[in-house]
Order: structure tokens, then sequence, then C-alpha cells
């Protein structure tokens, strides 16, 4: 995070990052229990309101969640071929690999929209809003409002991390970060696995279940 | 380290924090240097004190009579709300730890600074940014919900409670990047030889606090997300006519609010825990225990949110889950209560005001604790609730125990932060007036609670309006007393005796630098060698305090 | 640091270890929807799909985060994270799950059947009485 990579009051790198690494997996675990309050009330309308969550979640497009979770899989894993690169010092090959994610990422983000569209023409919407014919059992505009609360979050985190993948990669492609110093780029590849990490367990939560 | 009684460092640091490397507003406002940041919060939060308390004065002045009088129902109710709201999360929580603990940690642990200095600065810039738009909807109109926000009603009512609730969503930004900062100190900047048992109880508490507040606030900011967008759109997660449980919005208020009274009262206990060896000239008693019990109180702490819902709903099941899990947090207290008391135990005492504060925090905590275990109890729960018991309760343990300690914080560090002392006279006049004072305006309130006065009600019967003034009263006194501090620390920034580096002769580490400390806090990293309160080796005969003619800093 | 200080044959089994990973994601992904669309009976769907979920996030955090080879500070952040997930989840479903029938929202799985409730179903959808 510095510029010269040692900040006055550390006494070596290595404790550096030890340090930015830490402070990353409690930013990290503060996303989780962000997303955990919305997991939370999935689970009490889920139990509230079994029928109309699981046919709501038949009424929508399963394949794209499926698609989508192979595509983000696939871009966690060009994340983490990148940040073996630059572990190695090689930080074009960072960069090409971060680049690749963030097109798979938009590609994510691609399908998320033909899907928001589907729903807004089809009225699977929150609340009062809700005018989707197909399913009438009770509980399904809460489904929508919180299926919109989740996966808008876990957008809007993927936009985010995609901007943290692109910095990163430009100060990667620069040769910013050598062996001895490289814990931005694995900040920034561990806030993608989460981001994925999420999308895991939303993925059967709104599509399979 | 040499020992510090006997250090050869100046009385006043001509070099420090305050004059280098620059002075100047600019200077400070840019300022990356953790004893900074930590002043800045101080000045903020007692400003933010003195608002809340206004807003106190305002409710008790018009509970001087039972009829509606001196103002619209409706603006007490904003009244109470705002008090709510500025207090605690303006006030209580960043208090303790982002003041005194942004200033002493660092210097606690031997470190140039904390983990991520930019980082705290920012966490004072967005605590700012939160404050602003939470003035924004108070003079926008402010809300009348109470500070709990409570769904359906936070949902449907007129006034203005998205800014407000904003507010407190930024606000918590605020509270994590203070957290994620001290864990991440506590963790890799600790100087060489200081092992984990090594690390004063001070720190021992704020790191317990940090850990609260990583875990604790996203929960609230999504929640008090949800309200805002239910406010706006409607959505009906939470609105039982749309399908949605109200009961689950108090689940994840109290997920958060539960544990944030112990953000509050952690750091209470930990500037007791110093001030207690300190002013005893004693080690403490139980280091260990002390040390852990406040882990225990963080990790206990989050499993009882639910005795906050004995009366809304919420399944008997849970409600017997939580009243007991809440009496576990009553051991761990008591764990700490008697290893302070423990420690006064031939102790060689100094009745100086940080000391008074002392005793009047063993009293709040352990009257305010007693009557919370009493209300975890679900039976007595269901008849006091929402009485002014519960209020006389948890203003006696948060609010008591905070403004303890705060007093004694500011007191006993007050040399340490400015190189200068205060007027002992004056100081032990005020800490006896706020103690008397705020006994009296609660121990009425306890009483009014017990008879079934429901709090947060703007006109009452004529029986209880006795017990009302009485409680006015000690409110009255508890304010001159705060204000009698208030004057003569502003006097003694600029006229005060130099303090010297170590007047109390604590063996605390962060007395180990001049007093104000430069600004890289230690000329060459410190070695610890010993534990953070060991009085065993202390000369019997200490050297009196140097009493040099004040050099000005600036 | 595993990395930096070790040789290059570290580094290549790393990257036999992403692939391998990578490879497993995609099969249980294919794999969990597969069995979705099989329709599981009852609770079974539920289970099955949760922990071919949890399979895979522990497959991430432990290889793609590099949990497996990291400082115990961070895993014990990681996992104390998952146990407040687990405590809000729990006690708030087992707060629903054992209510007093009127204390559930009206017309859920948790209430009285409607016409036992004293009370008008929600308004905007036609409920039919719950299980």
């Amino acid at each position: 995070m510095q510029a010269s990579p040692l900040a006055h009051h550390f006494e070596s790198l290595d404790k550096q990052a030890h340090a930015a690494r830490l402070a990353m997996w409690i930013f990290l675990a503060t996303e989780v229990l962000l997303f955990t309050a919305l997991f939370a009330a999935y689970s009490v309308y889920r139990f509230l309101y079994p029928e109309g969550f699981v046919q709501s979640s038949r009424a929508i497009e399963t394949w794209i969640g499926f698609v989508n979770t192979l595509v983000l899989v696939t871009s966690s894993f060009t994340v983490a071929t990148g940040y073996g690169h630059a572990s190695r010092g090689d930080g074009k090959r960072t960069a090409l690999f971060f680049g690749l994610s963030v097109l798979l990422a938009l590609v994510f983000l691609g399908f998320k929209a033909v899907e928001y569209t589907h729903h807004f023409q089809e009225g699977q919407l929150p609340g009062p809003y809700y005018r989707f014919e197909g399913v009438k059992a009770p509980g399904a505009p809460l489904f929508f409002a919180l299926y919109f609360l989740i996966t808008g979050l876990h957008a809007f985190h993927v936009v985010v991390g995609m901007t943290v993948l692109i910095v990163v990669g430009v100060l990667a492609f620069r040769g910013r970060y050598t062996v001895a110093y490289h814990v931005p780029v694995e900040n920034a590849a561990l806030y993608w696995h989460l981001v994925d990490l999420i999308w895991i367990f939303v993925f059967p939560l709104i599509y399979l279940i | 380290m040499p020992p510090s009684p006997h250090s050869d460092a100046p009385a006043y640091a001509p070099r420090n924090y305050l004059n280098a490397p620059e002075t100047g507003l600019r200077s400070w406002l840019t300022t990356r240097d953790h004893k900074r940041i930590g002043v800045m919060f101080l000045v903020a939060v007692t400003v933010f004190f003195a608002v809340g308390g206004i807003f106190a004065l305002l409710i008790r002045i018009k509970l001087l009579t039972p009829q509606p009088a001196m103002m619209s129902a409706l603006t007490y109710n904003r009244l109470f709300t705002l008090h709510g709201v500025v207090m605690i999360f303006l006030f209580m929580i960043p208090a303790i730890p982002s003041g005194f603990g942004n200033f002493l940690l660092p210097l606690m642990l031997g470190a140039k600074d904390v983990a991520f200095p930019r980082l705290n600065l920012l966490s004072f810039y967005v605590y700012l940014a939160g404050a602003a738009v939470a003035l924004f909807g108070m003079i926008h109109g402010g809300a009348d919900t109470g500070w709990t926000f409570y769904t359906p009603y936070s949902t449907s009512t007129t006034t203005d409670v998205v800014p407000i609730l904003l507010g407190a969503f930024i606000l918590g930004f605020s509270s994590i990047l203070t957290g994620l900062n001290f864990i991440v100190t506590t963790h890799t900047l600790r100087a060489p030889g200081m092992g984990w048992m090594k690390m004063p109880l001070f720190v021992w508490s704020i790191y317990a606090t940090s850990i609260i507040q990583i875990l604790a606030t996203p929960v609230l900011g999504m929640t008090l997300l949800l309200v805002a967008v239910e406010h706006a759109f409607g959505w009906g997660i939470f609105d039982p006519a749309r399908g949605g449980d109200p009961v689950l919005f108090q689940h994840f208020f109290w997920f958060y609010s539960h544990p944030a009274v112990y953000i509050m009262v952690l750091p209470a206990m930990a500037v007791i825990s110093e001030v207690v060896c300190t002013f005893a000239h004693k080690n403490i008693f139980g280091y260990k225990a002390v040390a852990y019990s406040s882990l225990g109180i963080a990790f206990v702490g989050f499993f009882t949110w639910g005795h906050h819902l004995f009366t809304s709903g919420q399944s008997a099941f849970d409600a017997g889950i939580f009243g007991i899990l809440s009496m576990f947090v009553a051991i761990f207290t008591a764990i700490k209560v008697f290893n302070w008391t423990a420690t006064l135990y031939r102790g060689s005492i100094s009745v100086k005001a940080p000391f008074v504060y002392f005793v009047g925090f063993l009293f709040f905590l352990v009257f305010g604790g007693m009557t919370g275990v009493a209300l975890a109890t679900v039976s007595l729960d269901v008849d006091w609730h929402d009485t002014y018991f519960v209020v006389a309760h948890f203003h006696f343990i948060m609010v008591g125990g905070v403004i303890m300690a705060f007093l004694a914080a500011l007191h006993y560090w007050f040399p340490k932060i400015t190189g200068r002392t205060y007027p002992e006279g004056w100081a032990l006049v005020a800490a006896v007036m706020v103690i008397l004072g705020f006994n009296f305006t609660f121990i009425p309130q306890f009483l009014l609670g017990n008879m079934g006065m429901p709090r947060r009600y703007y006109a009452y019967p004529e029986r209880f309006q006795a017990l009302n003034v009485a409680s006015t009263a000690g409110a009255s006194v508890l304010g001159l007393g705060l204000l009698i501090a208030l004057v003569y620390l502003l006097v003694s920034l600029r006229y005060g005796p130099v303090a010297g580096p170590n007047p109390w002769h604590s063996r605390g580490f962060e007395w180990n630098t001049p007093s104000p400390p430069p600004p890289e806090n230690y000329e060459e990293t410190p070695v610890i060698t010993r534990g953070p309160h060991e009085y065993d080796d202390e000369p019997a005969a200490l050297p009196p305090a140097a009493a040099h003619e004040p050099e000005h800093a600036s | 640091m595993a990395e930096t200080t070790a040789g290059n044959a570290v580094l290549h089994s790393h990257r036999a270890r992403y692939l391998a990973v990578w490879v497993a994601l995609l099969f249980l992904t294919v794999l969990t929807y597969v069995l979705a669309r099989v329709h599981l009976p009852g609770a079974w769907a539920v289970l099955v799909a949760l922990a071919i979920a949890v399979t895979k996030g522990t497959l991430v955090a432990l290889f793609f985060m590099h949990l497996w080879e990291q400082a115990g500070a961070n895993r014990l952040v990681f996992a104390t994270s998952l146990v407040f997930v687990a405590l809000l989840i729990g006690l708030v479903i087992a707060d629903n799950a054992t209510r007093f029938p009127l204390a559930n929202p009206p017309g859920s799985a948790g209430a009285l059947p409607i016409s036992g409730a004293d009370r008008d179903p929600p308004a905007v959808m036609e409920a039919s009485p719950a299980p």
C-alpha cells in the first residue's frame, strides 16, 4: 500500500506484508458478516414461506446462474494463477491473467443484466412491485426482495473487485511488485476469491433450492 | 528501557507531537500521527458529549411536570431519539477506543504508530462525515423512532429517519476501520520482548473491543440499509403487512447493539485496569484472569442479544437460551471486579481524581450489572421491560461506566497528552459532584420503573412527579460537575503546571516516553523486559515530581 | 510468503494445485446443477446443495486463498467469522421455528393457518393455507 514498500513504523517488509494480509482477512470477515445479515433474512423467510421460495426459485432461469457460477469459478482460477506469477516477480503475466479475470467478470455482469431485464419484463420484482403471474404462493415477493438485495450487493462487489483487479493489474504490468513485495496482488486476489466464495453460496440458495 | 521514574527526560519535552513536525491547523488535519488523531477524536467526542448532554437536560426539564409543557410531544420524541443516537454512536462507541485507544495503544506497545496510519486518519474523517450526515438529519427535523429504529414504525414514520440511519451506517465504517487497525497493530507492532502475556491490560481490553467492532458492525450496517430501503421503497422485509417479520429486525439490530454495549464498556474496563494499578501502586491481581475475561466478555457478549426481545414475540425457547447466556457475562465481569478489588488490598492508595472515578465506576458497574442479571431473568423482565427500570439499568452500566472511565482516563492521561497537570482540588470536587449527581439522576429512575412508569413517555400520572423532579435535580448536579471539569481542564491546557514525564509514578509502558511524547513516540525501539503492571522492584522512596516552570509548547 | 522463499518446484506444484482445484470446482458445479434438476425428495435437495457449496467454498478458501498454508491468525479470523455466521442464522431460525404461532407473520408456515388466526391474509397475494 505504500509507494516505497517499507513504511517507517515497520521493522521489515515481511512484517509489513503480514500486517497487510491480516488486515485483508479481517476485512474479509467483515464482508462475510455483511452478507450474513442477508443470508439470515433469506433463511428465515425460506423457513416461513417454503412454497413461495421453492416456486420462485424454479421460476427463474437456473441455467444463467449455472453458467455464471462456472464463469466466476474460472475467474477465480485465473486470479489465483495471476497471483502465482506475481509471487515469481512476473508482473506482465499477472496483468494478463488479471485482465482475463476482468473479462470473465464482465461476462458475469452481462448475464446478470440479461437476467435482471428478464425479471423486470416478467414483473418478478420485490414487495409491492411484484406482478409475476407464475407464482402466487405467499412469500414470493419477499423472495425477490432478497434476490435483488443479495445479487445486487454481490454485483456491487464484483464491480469493486474488477476495479481493484484493474488497478493492481496495471501496477503489476508497470513492474511495481517484486518477489519480495507483492502483498497488494495477494490482497486483490483474496478479495476476488471472496466474491467468488459468496457466489458459491448464493448459487444454490437462489437458484437450486 | 530505563524505568521511568528516574529517567532524565526533561519535564516538558521541548520537541513533541504537539509542535513537531509542524504546528498549524493544516498539519493537524493532514496528520498521520496516531496521537494527533487520538486528540482530534477526543475533541470531537467531547463536543458531541456536550450536545447529547444538552438533549438529556432538555428531556429532564420537560419531565419536571406531568402535563404537556414546554415542547410538543413530537419534539420530545425527537429529543430522546437524538439523545440516544448522539450519545451512543457519536460519543460512547468512539470515545475511549478511538480517542484514548488511538493515543495510547502504540505507546503502550512500544510502536511508532498504528499499523495503517492513513487508514487511521480516514477513520477520523469517516467519523466526521457520519456525524455531518447525522447532524444534517437532526437539523432537517430529526427522527422520532428512538435510537433503536424499531420497525415497522421506523419504516413508516413521516420524520426524516433516513439521514440518521445513513449517518449511523457511515459511523459504523469508522468503527470498523479503527478496530481493524488496532487488531493488526497489536499483532504486528509489539516491541521486542513483549509477548502476549506482557501486554498492558488496556491493550487486551481494546483488542477484545476491536474484535466486537469488526464482527458486529457489518450486521448493523446491513440492517440500517435494509430499513432505509424499506422506508424508501417499501419492499416489505420487516413489514408484517407484506409477510415480513418485524422481530427479525430486532434480532439483527441487537446482534450488533448488544455487543455494542461491550464496545462501550470494555474500553472503560481497559482504563480502569490501568488506573487501579497506578493508584494502588501495586501489581494487578490475576493478570491473566483480567486479560482473558476481556476476551470472554467479547465472546459471550455475542450470545445474549435476544434478552432485548423477551416481550416482542420471540419464542420461549430462544428467550430461555438468551436469558441463561446473558448471565454468563456477569461471571466474566465479576472476575474483573474481584481482581480489581484484590489489587487494592494492601496497596498504597493515593486518592486522586482518577481513583475516585474508579470507585464510582465500581459502584455503577456492580449495581448496574446486578440489575442486569435481574433483567436477564425472563419473568422479571416481562414486568420491567420498557420501564424506567431498564433506562436506569443501562444508564448505570453503560453511561455510568463510560463516563467514569472517560473522566478517569482524561485525568489520568492528561499529563501524558498535554504535559501539564490539572488542579487536583477542583478535580475531586467535580468527581464527587458527577458521581453523586449521577446517582441522584438514576436511582429515582430505578424506583420509577419499578412503580411502572414506562420509558419514552411525554406525559405521566401525577404520582410519578416527585421522583421525576428528584431525577432532574440530580441531572443538574451531574451537568454542573461536568461543566466544572471542562472549565478547569481547559484552563489547565494553558496554565497547568508542567507535569514531568511520569507524575503518577506509574509503571505503565506509555510513561516511558517524555510527556508529551515526541512525534515518533520512542527515540529508539524499546525492549520490554518486565510485565506492564509490576511495582515489585519499585524503590521505596520516590523522587518528587519535577516542578519546573512551564515551558510553553507553542 | 512461502512462495518467495521456496524454489521453483513449489511454484509448479502450486500451479498444478490451482488447476486441480479449478477442475474440481467445475465438476462440483455441474454435479449440483444436475442433482437439482433431478429434484431430490424434500430436505435432501437442500442438504445436498449446501454440502456441495460448503465443499466448494472450502476448496476456494484453502487453496485459492491459501488458508492451507497461512499464519494461524488469518485462519482464526476467518473461522471466527464463520462461527458468528452460524450463530446469527442458527438462533434466529430457532426463534421462528419455536415461536408461539401468532407471533410469526400471518400466512407463513410458522403461523397458524389463516382460518385459525384472527387476521386478514397479506394483501398482495391470494395465500393458500400453509401446511
